[in-house]
């Protein structure tokens, strides 16, 4: 589903990722662990098209189509879903208006018809009350007001929405408590576990996945994955640390 | 009608205006008016209707109400433009506790020269009123309206100057009873210069005032708002939302003011300023001015003027939105303060159509990244 081959980026010219490579077939659920600055958030930037964050050297296709190729709104449109470690707040724009502004711009760019407001109102209290989320809170401006938690499950009711084929979501971890982690987790597990679909886990930390756990994890290390294996390598990172695992 | 006529740009209350094109508006002659031709902009709903084509009352097209035509009785005004209006003009004078039957529409036809006409409002106690007035056209369209309102009057006045080029001023003078309420609300979205002046003084214990508005330019338009509230009794509260969109190499300018007087305690007065530029080469002035001679006041002003936001363009990006869309969602999530104020569902949504229909048009959004 996903192939990174040797990919070099530069941000405001400092190289970050130096030939990276990585390869995720549907089904599976990679995981990519490593110390702060190693290039984590870098990557899933890089794949969802960031301005600033130029590609130098290398690939990524996304199902064989040529994922640097297109703006960040074709690779949405493409099947890609971006996990934000700190989801933007956006005043005077209603999560309904965002989300159902966002899917039918992707039906289209498919060349599909767009949805209903009834089917999109059905969908979005579905995706909402699985994630505990209520209908108040998605008439709210995206994500003002919300706290951190909240924005992290206002992340995974629009992954929902929009049932994407490939997630690669940056620390989504981050800032959760024991519960709000099992509640994201879940959502995780209930969208994207699925034969026809792809997940790239972004975490410093084991916690997560204990609840999904990874077919794969990779270790990051200055740019480059430096250690792949299987999910017996995250426990092996805690015990031992970045620093023993990737030398 | 020569330039010497208007202030200058060294007068510090006109410094961001451009008047150089006033005189040879005024002397430009009338185009033809055909009225089956032009699609009048009323809103669906009922209410007096007043329709004025350069300036005079087109009677086959108007539906008076309690609203009537002749000699305006107003003091001389010192405003420059103010004072280049006649006395023929229009009245609405209302009776304690009167109210007029629904939304009162006039619509402004200007189909080249100047046309200057005085407006008087008096609402007695109790007495409430809504008003939405519309200038299209492209001449230079010149209106000074007095307002008094009794205690507890409550008057909703809205401008929507929608004229496709020319230039539109408007001169507001109003004075509030005890507990009166006025919202003065303006959207700038054609094509022509407008120039807002307005002077609200709160006389009584108590009053409320708002006035502010969105203000959107293109290519070399100006939009030039000054707005002075003057706190002069106790307890009175003012709100001032002002929304500018700059584009191309378009000027918003908005100068807002409040004064507070020494005897006009538990004063609350809000100002908000805010700009969006959508070009490198456009212009955003603005000027919130506080004067306060109270102690025991609460008086709150902001002015912020940037670019759209560019995380929360990748962020909508990021979940399938085009640029463009996503600077037309972002820049009308930002006109909507100044217009989701507007109390009357009808008068609210018309000017949100209207902002939205000048935001996919008039700007060049479309040209995804271009001078940003």
């Amino acid at each position: 589903m996903l192939k990174i081959k040797n990919l070099h980026a530069t941000v405001a010219g400092k190289p970050i990722l130096k030939g990276l490579s990585l390869a995720a077939n549907a089904g599976e659920v990679h995981a990519i662990m490593g110390p702060n600055g190693a290039g984590k958030s870098t990557l899933a930037y890089v794949l969802g098209g960031r301005p600033g964050y130029e590609v130098t050297e290398g690939s990524a296709t996304l199902e064989g189509r040529d994922l640097l190729a297109m703006a960040p709104d074709e690779r949405a449109a493409a099947g890609l879903f971006l996990g934000f470690q700190y989801p933007v707040e956006i005043p005077g724009v209603s999560n309904v208006q965002f989300l159902r502004t966002a899917l039918n711009a992707q039906r289209r760019a498919r060349g599909e018809a767009e949805i209903s407001a009834g089917d999109f109102l059905r969908l979005t209290r579905e995706q909402a009350d699985a994630l505990g989320m209520s209908m108040d809170m998605m008439k709210r401006n995206v994500n003002v007001g919300f706290s951190g938690g909240e924005k992290k499950r206002n992340e995974m009711v629009q992954m929902g929405i929009i049932d994407p084929r490939l997630a690669v979501l940056d620390e989504t971890d981050s800032g959760l408590d024991i519960d709000a982690l099992r509640v994201v987790a879940e959502g995780i597990n209930r969208i994207m576990r699925r034969p026809d679909k792809a997940v790239i886990l972004i975490t410093h930390y084991q916690r997560l996945l204990d609840l999904v756990v990874p077919d794969f994890v990779h270790v990051l290390a200055e740019g480059r994955i430096v250690r792949s294996g299987g999910p017996e390598l995250a426990h092996q990172l805690e015990r031992e640390g970045y620093a023993e695992v990737a030398a | 009608m020569s330039l010497l006529d208007f202030p200058s740009a060294k007068s510090e209350g006109w410094r961001w205006s451009d008047l150089s094109a006033l005189p040879a508006l005024a002397e430009a002659a009338q185009g033809a008016f055909d009225l089956q031709r032009l699609q009048l902009p009323w809103l669906d709903c009922s209410g007096p209707r007043l329709l004025f084509v350069n300036g005079s009352l087109n009677a086959p097209h108007s539906e008076l109400g309690p609203l009537s035509i002749g000699p305006v009785a107003t003091e001389a005004s010192a405003h420059p433009l103010g004072r280049l209006v006649g006395r023929e003009g229009w009245t609405l004078r209302l009776g304690p506790d009167g109210s007029a039957p629904g939304l009162i529409q006039i619509v402004h036809v200007s189909t080249g020269g100047a046309d200057h006409l005085p407006a008087a409002i008096a609402l007695a106690e109790d007495a409430q009123a809504s008003i939405v007035e519309t200038f299209v056209g492209e001449g230079w369209a010149n209106r000074l309206t007095r307002i008094a309102l009794g205690p507890h009057a409550r008057l909703m006045l809205a401008r929507r100057i929608l004229s496709t080029g020319g230039f539109v001023s408007l001169t507001d003078r109003a004075a509030l009873g005890e507990g009166a309420s006025l919202v003065v609300t303006a959207l700038a979205a054609g094509g022509s210069d407008t120039r807002f002046d307005g002077e609200i003084i709160l006389n009584g214990e108590g009053g409320y005032a708002e006035a502010g508005g969105a203000l959107l330019a293109t290519d070399r338009g100006r939009h030039d708002a000054n707005f002075v509230v003057r706190h002069a009794a106790p307890g009175g509260t003012s709100r001032q939302v002002w929304r500018s969109v700059a584009d191309g190499r378009a000027t918003c300018s908005v100068a807002a003011r409040v004064e507070v007087a020494r005897d006009a305690q538990k004063t609350d007065g809000e100002q908000s300023l805010k700009g969006l530029l959508l070009s490198r080469a456009a212009t955003i002035n603005a000027k919130p001015e506080l004067e306060i001679f109270a102690d025991d006041v609460k008086c709150a002003h902001g002015a912020t003027v940037g670019a759209l936001d560019q995380g929360a363009l990748f962020y909508l990006a990021s979940r399938g939105v085009p640029e463009a869309e996503a600077k037309a969602l972002l820049t009308n999530a930002f006109v909507a303060d100044a217009i989701d104020r507007i109390g009357e569902p009808q008068v609210r949504d018309a000017f949100g159509k209207d902002a939205t229909s000048w935001l996919d048009g008039a700007s060049p959004l479309a040209q995804a990244g271009e001078g940003l």
